[in-house]
């Protein structure tokens, strides 16, 4: 052997050595349940893990919108029907079709509804690339673990036990209202949606056909975040890829928001209030399309029963 | 691409230049070197790249209107007498005055307009409000190139070269360009002299394994320093900076030493990527920093630190002033008055003010920097001042300067000047410096060490643990190569288990200690920003 090749063997080599030790260390690092003392993040969104398996309706993905203007609780409450919102802060679409992908694993649902701001949030290429990269070798995720490791983490499998009792709802209750105004005026523009976001919608809408789910697009109400350019940039997607594509911020008379009292930071987010409405419209839309079953008096679903107590206990503040 | 430690650097464009680099036949190389310069650079500064270009196109013309210059003069020396040489001369020096004065026009000038027209329109209106005068300068808010800064100093070291005849001016734009817009330096340096490292760009040598090796333990060992020290110590520094009013004396020392181990981790180690990524082409750049901790005194401290800009003010600021006509002048008649030691201080120090100004404002527009640099000043001249009395006082109580412990006081106090100076540099603005330091001296208590507040900064015990081990890491290499020992060298020659341990496991204590992700902040260059 030469010895170029002996040296292209040795590079190979010393990076094949290394994938296998990313390999290796994944799997101590990453959590084995997912509970916050576990170290898994975003816990409430990553709750849906936890849930019996083929149990979730629907699943809500998007930033923070999401968890702050559905309950699934209140759907339960009125309809018997078992969703969870998989939002999160700032969350990129990456991160919803990594949130996807997990949910799918152990969950069947009708639905998936992609809240829109997060299609208009920047994604830089290195971050995607990054999220890939987590989703290969959860190292690169927990790598912070290390302060936290145990015993367990160098032996255990890993096994989901922590359940959400408000299903990734955020409550908030905090009123800091802005006048009621028209900020939906008509426009011809149109806001353009970067490629790498457009990539990843791409992804969820294939994921969605491939698992016979019907993804919906919806907005919801924000009188800060939301525009009429963006409606027309989301239409426009919806059009192209035959999806539903509902605008609540032009719906906001039927559903009663008002600004004043049903927003907890000036129109950005809704509070509980603007929740109760907005998921009140969602759980009579479920209704009226009629293809998802009310599973209260199911046996299976005794434990939402439980979860609602917890939740009514914490909204009334009592 | 926000930083030269960043993924989308080190693992997707450099990864790619590189191979397209090696694959590609000799005469195409340095064409990929100088699109993937300029490449880098539109991904920050986009339709700013103009101004690079600008640049490169005019000290082009500028260095061969140079040359034409000189080359009518020796023509005409060549037909003068010998009584009217001397004339002849004057007249072209003259000349070439003008022309190289035309290029500090065009780009100190634009460099002052771009970078420092707030500063000075801030502070024209504040003079115009004090003294009542009822007008104002408008602020203009301009957008910035990327690495300004640095590649305006190399095309004025390129036109002052070609000015003393130590450089020959390149006709070969493309040369030229490369040397201006090279993509690893162009950030945040080094500032390259064009006989540093022009004509090796322009060759356009395959990569050797020699190279790819020595390129890549340079560049991971640059990525340990930012991603573990550098940017773990961040979160702690913002908030002792921003909230400085909330703390004692002992977390303003703490802040001082944090943030000048931070800038020192996060300065080097981007020089250790840089450096390293022309390594992987065969290029090899000045180096920016030597241990500069070991240094004795604050005027070694800058022999080893940022040197490339030290050199640079040596070179083109200090020398020339200080060995132009009135100041020699002024040195001749001082050394007759007061002596040899003390009479040439007196130039050298008017000298030393203009260098430490520039380079305090080099660093920003702000009083603070320029508070920074007058810092450097004070202490480097006293020291000069003092030197024949401390040499004596030391020869009188048997004590050898260079040796045992009185070598190790001299770094230790070294070191603490440079940790004041930087507390400073870092504070947000002078009046918060002053602030700072007032409550070290005047404040200074070791309470929140003991009741748990140094760890309340975003940082626990356990980060501190992995921070001061990496340093002392650092600190242990540091006194290996300063011994004259190249570390890769040595590490060449062992068995490749022990190579690619070591590799493997430094690359794992980035991946794993490192700063970066869910629970952090990506961390801005600090350099760049300058």
């Amino acid at each position: 052997m030469n010895k170029k090749m002996k040296n292209i063997i040795g590079c190979i080599s010393f990076m094949a050595g290394l994938l296998i030790i990313f390999a290796v260390l994944s799997v101590i690092f990453v959590p084995k349940d997912n509970s916050r003392a576990a170290g898994m993040e975003a816990v409430q969104a990553n709750g849906i893990l936890g849930e019996k398996e083929n149990t979730i309706d629907y699943i809500i993905l998007g930033d923070s919108e999401t968890h702050s203007a559905f309950t699934p609780m209140q759907i339960w409450k009125d309809y018997g029907y078992t969703g969870y919102v998989c939002g999160t802060n700032a969350q990129h679409l990456y991160e919803s079709e990594k949130f996807l992908r997990q949910a799918l694993k152990h969950q069947s649902p009708k639905y998936v509804i992609l809240e829109t701001n997060a299609i208009y949030r920047y994604s830089s290429i290195e971050n995607a690339i990054m999220a890939k990269a987590e989703t290969y070798f959860p190292l690169f995720r927990y790598h912070d673990r290390w302060k936290t490791l145990k015993f367990r983490d160098f032996g255990g499998s890993v096994q989901y036990t922590y359940t959400n009792y408000s299903k990734g709802y955020r409550f908030e209750d905090r009123i800091d209202g802005v006048k009621n105004r028209e900020y939906m005026k008509p426009t011809e523009k149109v806001k353009n949606i970067t490629k790498i976001n457009r990539h990843y919608v791409n992804n969820i809408i294939n994921l969605c056909k491939e698992n016979n789910i019907e993804l919906i697009l919806l907005s919801t109400p924000s009188i800060s975040n939301w525009t009429y350019a963006k409606h027309n940039g989301i239409q426009k997607l919806a059009d192209q890829n035959v999806l539903t594509y509902i605008d609540l911020n032009l719906q906001q008379d039927q559903l009663g928001i008002d600004w004043e009292t049903d927003t907890r930071d000036k129109g950005d987010h809704l509070n509980y209030s603007g929740a109760v409405k907005v998921t009140g419209w969602l759980g009579a839309y479920f209704q009226q399309r009629g293809d998802l079953t009310d599973h209260r008096q199911d046996a299976e679903y005794q434990s939402w029963d439980k979860d609602l107590k917890r939740y009514e206990k914490k909204v009334s503040g009592k | 691409m926000t930083s030269y430690v960043s993924i989308l650097y080190l693992l997707i464009f450099l990864p790619a230049v590189l191979l397209v680099y090696n694959v590609l036949p000799k005469k195409y190389r340095p064409v990929i070197l100088l699109l993937a310069s300029y490449a880098f650079f539109w991904s920050i500064s986009r339709k700013l790249l103009v101004f690079l270009l600008v640049s490169t196109v005019s000290i082009h013309h500028i260095g061969l209107w140079l040359t034409a210059v000189q080359n009518e003069r020796n023509d005409v020396l060549a037909q003068t007498e010998r009584s009217g040489k001397k004339a002849v001369k004057a007249r072209y020096i003259r000349k070439q005055r003008w022309i190289v004065f035309f290029a500090a026009c065009v780009h100190v000038g634009t460099l002052l307009v771009l970078k420092y027209s707030g500063f000075f329109g801030r502070n024209i209106n504040a003079l115009l409000t004090t003294a009542g005068v009822g007008l104002s300068v408008p602020i203009l808010k301009l957008a910035m190139p990327i690495g300004i800064s640095f590649y305006t100093m190399q095309a004025m070291s390129y036109v002052f070269d070609v000015y003393r005849e130590t450089t020959k001016a390149d006709k070969n734009l493309g040369r030229l360009a490369l040397y201006m817009a090279f993509f690893p330096t162009i950030m945040e340096g080094p500032i390259c002299r064009y006989s540093d490292d022009a004509e090796q760009l322009w060759e356009g040598r395959r990569s050797t394994l020699e190279n790819l090796t020595f390129g890549a333990e340079r560049i991971l060992y640059g990525v340990f320093k930012k991603i573990i020290i550098a940017d773990r110590l961040n979160i702690m520094i913002k908030i002792l900076y921003s909230g400085y009013a909330d703390y004692d004396g002992g977390m303003m020392a703490v802040a001082a030493i944090a943030y000048t181990c931070q800038l020192y981790m996060e300065f080097s180690g981007t020089m250790d990527v840089v450096i390293g990524s022309a390594e992987l082409f065969g290029v090899v750049l000045p180096e920016n920093f030597r241990h500069p901790f070991f240094s004795k005194s604050i005027s070694e401290f800058w022999t080893r630190w940022h040197i490339t800009l030290g050199t640079w003010f040596r070179d083109y600021v200090f020398y020339p002033l200080s060995m132009s006509k009135p100041l020699k002048k002024l040195t001749s008649k001082a050394r007759k008055k007061i002596g040899n030691h003390f009479g040439p201080l007196i130039a050298g120090t008017m000298a030393l003010f203009v260098v430490w100004l520039f380079n305090g404002l080099w660093h920003g527009a702000g009083w603070h920097y320029i508070f920074f640099g007058m810092y450097h000043l004070v202490l480097i001249v006293a020291a000069n001042f003092v030197e024949p009395f401390t040499r004596e006082f030391l020869e009188k109580i048997h004590i050898r300067r260079e040796e045992g412990p009185y070598r190790i006081f001299r770094m230790i106090r070294t070191a603490l000047l440079v940790c004041i100076g930087e507390l400073f540099f870092r504070a947000e603005g002078l009046r918060a410096g002053l602030c700072m330091f007032k409550k070290m001296v005047t404040q200074f208590t070791l309470r929140s060490f003991t009741d748990g507040t140094i760890f309340s900064l975003g940082m626990d015990k356990l980060d501190f643990i992995v921070a001061a081990l990496a340093v002392i890491f650092v600190f242990a290499v540091s006194v290996v190569s300063e011994r004259g020992t190249d570390v890769r060298k040595v590490l060449s020659t062992k068995r490749r288990i022990i190579r690619w341990a070591v590799c493997y496991g430094l690359i794992l204590c980035c991946i794993i200690f490192g700063a970066y992700g869910m629970n952090y902040t990506p961390v801005d260059p600090i350099y760049a920003g300058f």
